[in-house]
């Protein structure tokens, strides 16, 4: 029994291309059942190498609230992925580059629905400006610009 | 003005027949009699989560939530002292209630607040018979969230028949893992998305534990809903709800569409349940509106009695008709209201709050919707410009269109409104409603007699989008 659940398992991982066995990374979006968005924006994480499950819920501010989003950053689905909060339209790339660097903060948002964010169409207006967030009551400080 | 008083000289005659006109003039007597009642606004607890789990600080109308039903009769006057127990000023609205623009319980527009440790004299006759509620008017966020909510019962001289008449007061909490109520009421994605939905629906008070019902008994069932944000769409497995009155107004019976009895925040159903099931069995009642969050609300449990009747009883369901002037469309004058802003509302509020493309609209207190361009938010306060004058008598035909992505049930204080059309399509079954439910995108046609003077509010009964702007007020002189 053992030996067949080992080759099994071997034989996948022999048999899964290695890309896309390390690429994908494993989400759970959190966001309101009512908003069209957030759904634009999985399907644009998925499409980036991520694995989103989709969790329709009804107090999302207060989710976002308890995983330590500041009110100010809030935006309308709050992402949970590999150990760190993503609030609001983030860019695929400042999300990796936060699963690569592992800092010691508690996520990272982008405050508002700004318009040219992915998910959400439209002109990019200006910069994006990512904040990191922590939840020892430290002022948010910028992660990084886009 | 033409009035419906069929139902009066249906009263009279039945009453005349059956006892006589001594017992005629007594009741006309005691009907006449002042009704006094009191209700203290303050703060108290209650075990909303059930028997085991902890207390929940509640705000509370006489201690208890919802507030105490207060049962009383069509066309009997009608006297409540309201005491304000809280620490900040407070109003009561009689939610439908037809009433002098002064009893109407918005602060600054209809009267002073009740300030902290002061009281208010309500006095009002109900002219309609049906399910109505009571809740304050100031600061309503935050003191309906925490529990001031009631239901108010105006009597029929003459109800239909059933075996039984209950009432589902539904209420919505957002409650933290220690059952206390969350804070952050008013947060800005709340305010421009669905409002505050909660977490944990309670009926009349508790999380609903099984309804026990017996076998062919006929129910008449009132359900208010009282929640700050949540909708409701109910059905009741195996059952055949009869719609009998929506909003307090009777209504020509009949089932809903698709078996589905969509209750938005402040509206009230009455249905008639005939308790059809097998002695012994079990039939759940879910709520199924918000996609792929559908829960069991709780469920028709049957007592192993035989049933109380072997048919359904052959009584008549339609209810006695309410004296509500009937609009004259043919002079009517038409107004237009226009609901706009919320998330991905397409830029609409963009010179309300600097708003720009699709960013948060409702931040740091500010609008997030507006009507006809307009942003009037709180609760109501002195001053307040009306969007639309009627002179009074004039029938109004009013257009609503939703042009958010929400949903929004748009309550009119002091009149009913005949619903006319949905999209285009009439609205069948003779509907009037003091709270009449939007769609996204939706277009509604009503119309109303302006007979009663006043500044009149019109608001969506979301709490957090009234707040943030979705509320105007209109004059009859």
């Amino acid at each position: 029994m053992k030996l067949t659940y080992r080759l099994a398992a071997l034989a996948t991982l022999i048999a899964t291309p290695l890309p896309a066995f390390a690429a994908t990374i494993n989400a759970v979006m959190y966001k309101n059942p009512q908003c069209s968005c957030c759904e634009s924006y999985a399907n644009y994480l998925e499409h980036n190498g991520f694995k989103v499950d989709i969790k329709p819920v009804n107090n999302l501010s207060q989710i976002s609230s308890d995983a330590g989003v500041p009110a100010d950053l809030e935006g309308c689905h709050t992402l949970m992925v590999d150990g760190y909060v993503v609030d609001g339209l983030v860019p695929v790339d400042i999300v990796k580059k936060l699963l690569a660097e592992r800092p010691p903060i508690t996520g990272i948002a982008l405050a508002g629905m700004p318009s040219g964010a992915p998910g959400m169409g439209g002109e990019k207006s200006g910069p994006f400006v990512v904040y990191a967030f922590t939840k020892d009551g430290k002022a948010p400080a910028v992660y990084a610009t886009d | 003005m033409d009035i419906d008083f069929s139902y009066f000289f249906t009263r009279r005659r039945l009453l005349q027949a059956a006892a006589g006109v001594a017992s005629t003039t007594l009741l006309t007597a005691r009907a006449s009699e002042l009704d006094e009642r009191e209700l203290k606004a303050a703060h108290g607890r209650a075990g909303l989560a059930g028997p085991d789990a902890p207390w929940t600080t509640v705000w509370a109308y006489d201690g208890t939530v919802p507030g105490p039903t207060l049962r009383v009769q069509q066309g009997r006057p009608l006297r409540i002292t309201v005491e304000n127990g809280l620490d900040e000023d407070t109003t009561t609205h009689w939610h439908g209630i037809r009433l002098p623009n002064a009893m109407d319980g918005v602060p600054g527009l209809t009267q002073k607040p009740i300030k902290p440790g002061e009281n208010f004299v309500y006095e009002f006759t109900p002219p309609d018979a049906g399910t109505f509620w009571y809740h304050p008017h100031a600061d309503s966020l935050v003191q309906l969230g925490r529990g001031l909510a009631g239901a108010l019962i105006v009597e029929e001289a003459e109800p239909i028949v059933v075996d039984r008449d209950l009432l589902w007061l539904l209420q919505d909490w957002r409650l933290t893992d220690d059952k206390q109520l969350a804070p952050r009421f008013g947060s800005a994605m709340d305010a421009a998305m669905s409002g505050r939905v909660g977490n944990v629906v309670t009926v009349n008070g508790t999380v609903p534990v099984d309804q026990l019902v017996k076998a062919g008994e006929r129910v008449r069932l009132r359900l208010v809903n009282a929640c700050l944000a949540r909708m409701v769409a109910l059905r009741f497995e195996g059952h055949r709800p009869v719609i009998v009155a929506i909003d307090g107004q009777p209504c020509d019976p009949h089932e809903p569409e698709d078996g589905r009895l969509m209750l938005a925040p402040a509206m009230r159903i009455d249905i008639v349940l005939d308790m059809q099931g097998d002695p012994g069995s079990r039939h759940a009642v879910t709520d199924d509106f918000y996609d792929g969050l559908a829960y069991t609300l709780t469920t028709l449990a049957y007592d192993s009695a035989s049933p109380l009747r072997a048919h359904p009883l052959d009584a008549p369901l339609g209810l006695p008709r309410n004296p509500l002037p009937q609009p004259d469309l043919a002079s009517a004058e038409r107004q237009e209201i226009v609901l706009q802003g919320g998330m991905m509302g397409g830029g609409k509020l963009a010179g309300v709050g600097g708003m720009m493309g699709m960013a948060t609209p409702g931040m740091n207190g500010g609008a997030a919707w507006a009507i006809n361009g307009m942003s009037m938010t709180g609760d109501g306060h002195a001053g307040m410009a009306p969007q639309f004058t009627l002179k009074r008598g004039t029938t109004c035909h009013l257009t609503m269109r939703n042009e958010t992505a929400w949903w929004h049930p748009m309550h009119v204080h002091g009149f009913s409104l005949l619903v006319l059309a949905r999209n285009g399509s009439p609205v069948p079954n003779r509907q009037w409603q003091d709270t009449v439910l939007l769609a996204p995108k939706d277009t509604i046609e009503c119309a109303f007699v302006a007979d009663n003077p006043g500044d009149w509010m019109l608001h969506c009964h979301v709490a957090d989008h009234q707040m943030a702007g979705l509320m105007t007020v209109f004059r009859v002189t």
